[in-house]
Formats: C-alpha cells, sequence, structure tokens
C-alpha cells in the first residue's frame, strides 16, 4: 500500500557550534493512508518540532521526507511547499489559531477559498463540516465570542476542508472533555478511515490511545520503540 | 474573500486611528505649503490683479509697494503716447490706519497669548493685548483705468469722487460703514478679496484724488506755516505792484495746498508689444523707473518676502522628513501587528502574494484614506488662519501618490519581517 508519510533519519538542529541542540535525532517514520497515528512523549522530547517538519513549517537539518509520493527536499528542484501544505495537509495546532477577523463559517471558507474553491461549492462544504463538528448554529460569531472547544472544533473543520492527504494535530483534544475529546477522536477515526488520510496526533491524553492504530513514542528526539500497537504499550508514567 | 476589508471591518478602530494619525499628520504638512503658497500669492496679488505690464516709479526705486516713489502726476498723459502703450494709470498708493474698537475673537486672543508666551523676554507684556490701529494701504485711481479692486464679492464699485471706500474683506469694514481716514469720513461701498500688499496689510481703494488728499495733504500747522511763507514773498513786494500782489499771493498760497503728485503709473501695454522694450523707451524719455509686471513681482517675493519664505520652505523639510517617517513607522507596526495572523496563513498555505495584496490593500488604503483626510481637514482650517492659506487639489494629489509609495515601501519592509519570523514563536505551540 503507497505511504501517505514517509521520513527516513528526519534530524533537526538548533543553533551551531557548541551551543548545537540536536531537537530530533534521525526520526524514522511512515504512515499509511488511513492510519491514525498517536505521537506520545514527554515534554521538550521533540512532538512538536516533528509536526512542524512533518507539515514543511520546518526545514529538517537531514534527512529525507515524502510525502504522497514526493521527494520534499531531495528532489533536484523543490516542490512549491505553500501549494503542497494547502492541497495535501491540514493542520490542527494546540491552539485553534483561527484568524480572529473571520467568523468562523470564513475559517473554514478560507483553505477552500485558498485552492479556488468558491461560490455554492464551497458554502455546501463549510456548512457540512460545520455540521459535522457540531458548531454549525455557532457559524457566523467571530473566534472571540467561542468558547475553547468550540474553536477548536472550527479549528479541525478547518483542517478538513480541502480533503487532505495527511492532518497533524498537535493535542488537538487537549482543551475538550472526554465527551468530546472522544467524539473528535472518532471523527479523526471515521475520517482516516473513509477518505484514507493519514492522520498523525501528538497526545497527552491516554484515553485516547484505544482509538489509534499506532503509538509512536519520542524521547529525546528519537522514536523508542516504534511500530508498538496500541494495545500492547502505554507506558502510563509517560503520558502524565 | 477580501480578507484586508474583512480585517479592517474587524480592527476598524486602530485602522482608523491609524488613517486619523497619518491625516493629521498631513493636514500639517499641506498647510505649510498652503502657507507658502499664501506669502507668494500675497506677494504677488496686487501686481497680478492690476493687470499692468508695466510699473513706471521714481528713479531708482524698486517699485510703489517696496519703497517711496513721488512722481508727477501729469506724466501719465505723455506715458500715454508712447507707442505701445494702451493704458498708462496714475496711481496713489501708501500706507493708512484707522484706529478703531478692539473687537479681537476668541481665537486671535489666543493666537496671540500664544504667539506671546514663548517670547515674553522679547515682547513687553501687554504690548498688543488687543490691536486697536488697523493698518492697509489705499490705493487711488481714476475710475475707469486700471488700478482699481478686481473682482467684488460684496456692494459695487466706485464711480466718482464721492468719499467712497471699495475695501478688502481683511480689513473687517462692512458694506455701508464709515470710516474716518484723514480728514474726511469714507462710505465703504464695495469690497474685494484676497487684495493685500505683499506685508499683507488688506488693500483700501478710493479715487485718486481723495487718496491725494488723504496721503499728501499737509499737516494744517504746516499748511498754515506753508502758507505763509508762500505769501511771504508777495507781501514784501507789495509796494511796487500793489494791485497784483493780493492775487498772487493768494495763488501762491493755493499751492501750497498742491497734491498733484502719483507713487506710481500703471502702464498697460498694446497686444504684441515688449514690455522690456517699452519700458526702456520710457525710461529713456523721462527719468523714470520702469518695472515689467514680474521683475515687479520678484522685487517683493524675493527682495521683500525672501527670508520669510525660505525659512518657512525649510521648516517645509523639515516636517515632510519627521512626517514621512513616522508615517512609515505608522504602517510599519500596523503590519507587524499582524505577524500572527500572516503565519497562520502561511501555514494553511496562502500563497505569499496572497498575503502581500491583503497587506498593501491596507496599508495602501490607510495612506489614501489619510491624504483624503488630511486634505478635508486643512481646507476646514484654512479660514482660521490670519493670512491667506492656500493649499490646492494639486497639493492633495502630490500627497496621494507620496502615501501611496511610502505605505506601499513600509509595509512590504514589514510582511518581509514578519515572514521570517518563526512559526512557533507566534502560534504558542
Ligand atoms: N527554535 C528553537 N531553538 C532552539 N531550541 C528549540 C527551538 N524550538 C524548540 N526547541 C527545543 O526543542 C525541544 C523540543 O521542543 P518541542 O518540539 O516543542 O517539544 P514537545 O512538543 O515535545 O514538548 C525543546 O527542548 C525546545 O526547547
Ligand atoms: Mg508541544
Amino acid at each position: 500500500m503507497e505511504y501517505a508519510v514517509e521520513a527516513e533519519g528526519l534530524t533537526k538542529a538548533y543553533g551551531e557550534g557548541r551551543a548545537r541542540v540536536e531537537v530530533l535525532k534521525g526520526v524514522d517514520l511512515s504512515a499509511r493512508r488511513g492510519d491514525l497515528i498517536a505521537i506520545m512523549g514527554p515534554s521538550g522530547s521533540g512532538k512538536t518540532t516533528l509536526l512542524h517538519v512533518l507539515g514543511l513549517v520546518t526545514e529538517p537539518t537531514a534527512g529525507r521526507l515524502i510525502l504522497g509520493g514526493q521527494d520534499i527536499y531531495g528532489g533536484r528542484w523543490r516542490p512549491d511547499l505553500q501549494r503542497f501544505r494547502r492541497e495535501k495537509i491540514g493542520f490542527i495546532f494546540q491552539f485553534a489559531n483561527l484568524i480572529p477577523f473571520l467568523t468562523a463559517r470564513e475559517n473554514v471558507l478560507l483553505p477552500l477559498d485558498l485552492t479556488g474553491v468558491r461560490g455554492r461549492a464551497a458554502r455546501e462544504r463549510a456548512a457540512e463540516l460545520l455540521d459535522y463538528l457540531d458548531v454549525a448554529d455557532r457559524a457566523d460569531l467571530l473566534p472571540e465570542k467561542l468558547s475553547g472547544g468550540e474553536r477548536q472544533r472550527v479549528a479541525i473543520a478547518r483542517a478538513l476542508a480541502n480533503d487532505p492527504a495527511v492532518i497533524l494535530a498537535d493535542e488537538p483534544t487537549a482543551s475538550l472533555d472526554t465527551e468530546r475529546g472522544l467524539s473528535v477522536m472518532r471523527l479523526l477515526r471515521r475520517l482516516s478511515a473513509e477518505h484514507g488520510t493519514a492522520v498523525l496526533m501528538v497526545t497527552h491524553d491516554t484515553r485516547m490511545i484505544g482509538e489509534v492504530d499506532r503509538v509512536i513514542h519520542l524521547l529525546d528526539g528519537a522514536v523508542r520503540d516504534p511500530g508498538t500497537t496500541a494495545g500492547q504499550s502505554i507506558p502510563g508514567g509517560f503520558c502524565s | 474573500m477580501n480578507l484586508a476589508f474583512k480585517d479592517i471591518r474587524y480592527h476598524r478602530f486602530k485602522f482608523f486611528s491609524s488613517v486619523l494619525g497619518v491625516g493629521l499628520l498631513l493636514m500639517v504638512v499641506l498647510a505649510i505649503g498652503g502657507i507658502i503658497r499664501g506669502v507668494i500669492y500675497d506677494s504677488a496679488t496686487i501686481v497680478t490683479e492690476t493687470g499692468a505690464d508695466l510699473w513706471v516709479v521714481e528713479r531708482d526705486t524698486l517699485g510703489p509697494f517696496v519703497e517711496t516713489s513721488r512722481i508727477p502726476e501729469d506724466y501719465y498723459h505723455a506715458i500715454e503716447v508712447v507707442p505701445g502703450v494702451a493704458e498708462a494709470s496714475p496711481l496713489a498708493i501708501g500706507w493708512e490706519h484707522v484706529v478703531r474698537p478692539p473687537r479681537p475673537t476668541p481665537l486671535a486672543k489666543f493666537m496671540y497669548k500664544n504667539a506671546v508666551a514663548g517670547t515674553q523676554t522679547m515682547v513687553e507684556p501687554g504690548w498688543m493685548d488687543v490691536p486697536a490701529e488697523e493698518r492697509f494701504v489705499v490705493i487711488g485711481y481714476k475710475p475707469g483705468r486700471i488700478g482699481g479692486p478686481p473682482a467684488l464679492v460684496a456692494g459695487r464699485g466706485i464711480e466718482a469722487d464721492d468719499y467712497e471706500l471699495v475695501a478688502d474683506v481683511k480689513t473687517g469694514f462692512q458694506v455701508g460703514e464709515r470710516v474716518r481716514i484723514g480728514y474726511h469720513d469714507y462710505t465703504v461701498v464695495g469690497l474685494t478679496k484676497n487684495m493685500v500688499g505683499f506685508t499683507a496689510d488688506p488693500v483700501v481703494y478710493t479715487t485718486l484724488k481723495e487718496a491725494q488728499q488723504i496721503l499728501f495733504r499737509p499737516d494744517p500747522d504746516l499748511l498754515r506755516d506753508r502758507r505763509r511763507r508762500f505769501r511771504e514773498p508777495f507781501e514784501t513786494e507789495a509796494a511796487l505792484a500793489p494791485r497784483l500782489a493780493e492775487p498772487l499771493a493768494r495763488r501762491a498760497a493755493d499751492l501750497a495746498e498742491d497734491t498733484h503728485v502719483v507713487n506710481a503709473i500703471a502702464v498697460r501695454l498694446e497686444p504684441g508689444a515688449s514690455p522690456e522694450a517699452v519700458a526702456k523707451e520710457i525710461a529713456r524719455w523721462q527719468r523714470l523707473e520702469v518695472h515689467t509686471a514680474p521683475r515687479q513681482v520678484n522685487l517683493q517675493l524675493m527682495g521683500s518676502n525672501r527670508l520669510l519664505i525660505l525659512q518657512l520652505s525649510l521648516f517645509r523639510v523639515i516636517l515632510v522628513l519627521i512626517a514621512g517617517i513616522i508615517i512609515g513607522l505608522i504602517i510599519y507596526t500596523f503590519t507587524l501587528d499582524k505577524v500572527k495572523e500572516m503565519a497562520v496563513l502561511k501555514l494553511l498555505g496562502a500563497p505569499g502574494r496572497r498575503i502581500y495584496v491583503m497587506i498593501l490593500q491596507q496599508a495602501v488604503l490607510i495612506g489614501v484614506l489619510g491624504a483624503i483626510l488630511g486634505g478635508a481637514l486643512e481646507f476646514a482650517v484654512e479660514p482660521f488662519f490670519p493670512r491667506r492659506v492656500e493649499a490646492t487639489y494639486g497639493d492633495v494629489g502630490q500627497m496621494l501618490v507620496a502615501m501611496t509609495v511610502i505605505a506601499a515601501l513600509s509595509s512590504l519592509l514589514a510582511v518581509r519581517r514578519a515572514m521570517t519570523v518563526d512559526a512557533r514563536s507566534v502560534l504558542g505551540s
């Protein structure tokens, strides 16, 4: 089966010489279409950095990254990262990071607008997503009028808008209660299954582990025990 | 979806306070330009509005408004027959004043106090608490010839020697008002606008004969003294020709009152006549000084108001630089405030062009609205200035262009900086 994400020896270092800090130390990772993968690890272990590298926000110092069959940094020419990002990648941040001057609906319309989907098709897609995430009644409010949970759900709707190949989520359920968190998880689960989207999600939340296909444990920038299935290993002390 | 307008809608206070800041700065820049233009117009207006091509004055003098000049009134007949001359008009020009009950507006009082506040050591306190003397330029002309008031904004013109005045509105006179100048009461029958000498003293028009009386008629004591001196020789010779002595003495005494003197003769040329050639001809033929109108303007402008204009010009340069820098900073910080939104847009994969366009639209809109607001404010405050201030639509147009450039440059600098900011430092993840 085709891999949605393939990474080999991803390394990210900050600083030069003696001040050099390796935040990622050769991470290998792969996700098929339809995979739901949790990334866990203590604070400072490099989870966010890994997501940013996978999401083309941060360029790795070394290593190979293949997204949707395309070698991003290894090829003779570099693909248009902005275009890649808006068409293939959906981001869900730790904080919703909605555009404050756009309503919930407009925030969901934005990625559609950026890929040239406008008019009726866009409005229907946005309405469908807002409905899906149970924020249809908040659609015309500005982010500042929404609760934290509502904001996060709008952010998820925004990430889903373009039906991306990969969704990268940094602790998306941290600000939600158990029930809503679980429903978001099930949503992501269903999404990855139905649309063949690979979902990589950083989470501290052991309650969610049961839903995922695989857990990747990061420790000091390296993958510990790769490929462990969810059922086999849930080191509770890790995920405080 | 237009991100710029959605952002403006949301951040309207920040947006409009930036527009206000830019507008106020541009108002000041436009005002100083208008003040300089006002000084230039004031220096030129009396010459250009008279419509004379040549100004004939006493030899070696600079012109009727700049230096004392006296020539015989009748010379204008001789000048009129010089080839190329269409019309020669004798003019009496001088400074007079009236004492009027003080009636300063609160604004005028405030301006005076404010002017004195920082310079008390130079100005004796109370020196001009309320100006009671109002100075003006009197111009006497022969009705029907050039040199009279150009366009009236109220009332009518002067037709004959009837103790009538046409005054500039800046004198504060009203149509129908009676004003005592010299030894007579005059009735104000009409008003002009913007007619001032180059020192900004308003102009008052009357007939040549009455102006000569106002300006040249000797003081009564002096007159009595002159009469006595003029009669004296005839009285001592009375024994020789007793019958002639008395009429001659009276005639001589009358000469003491003679005021057939003018300060300048304004000359209008026939179409096609060369001002320089005719000027040379008049100057050669009579012992007179002849200035062409442009030279006369230049004498008033550069000869007399040169330092004032240069002073204001330097101030304008400083002001333009400061306003440019501050407006640049206003727009730069306005743009940098959007670092987070720009980072999120970038993460969503917005093309760089889209982000640049959003920022540029806002910045240019601030610049353009600021220039329009600045222009509107400047035009609104113009009438409150004590001297003429004349900004033009062209000035506002210049500001529009300058603001577009400044706004584009400073916002582009800001976007370039914002785009290099590490995404995670603004996302908080
Ligand atoms: N721009 C940077 N420069 C230097 N060090 C950084 C930078 N960004 C992150 N780090 C370091 O990288 C490490 C991993 O950070 P992060 O990926 O946020 O971990 P996690 O998300 O697992 O908590 C931390 O020690 C952090 O201090
Ligand atoms: Mg993190």
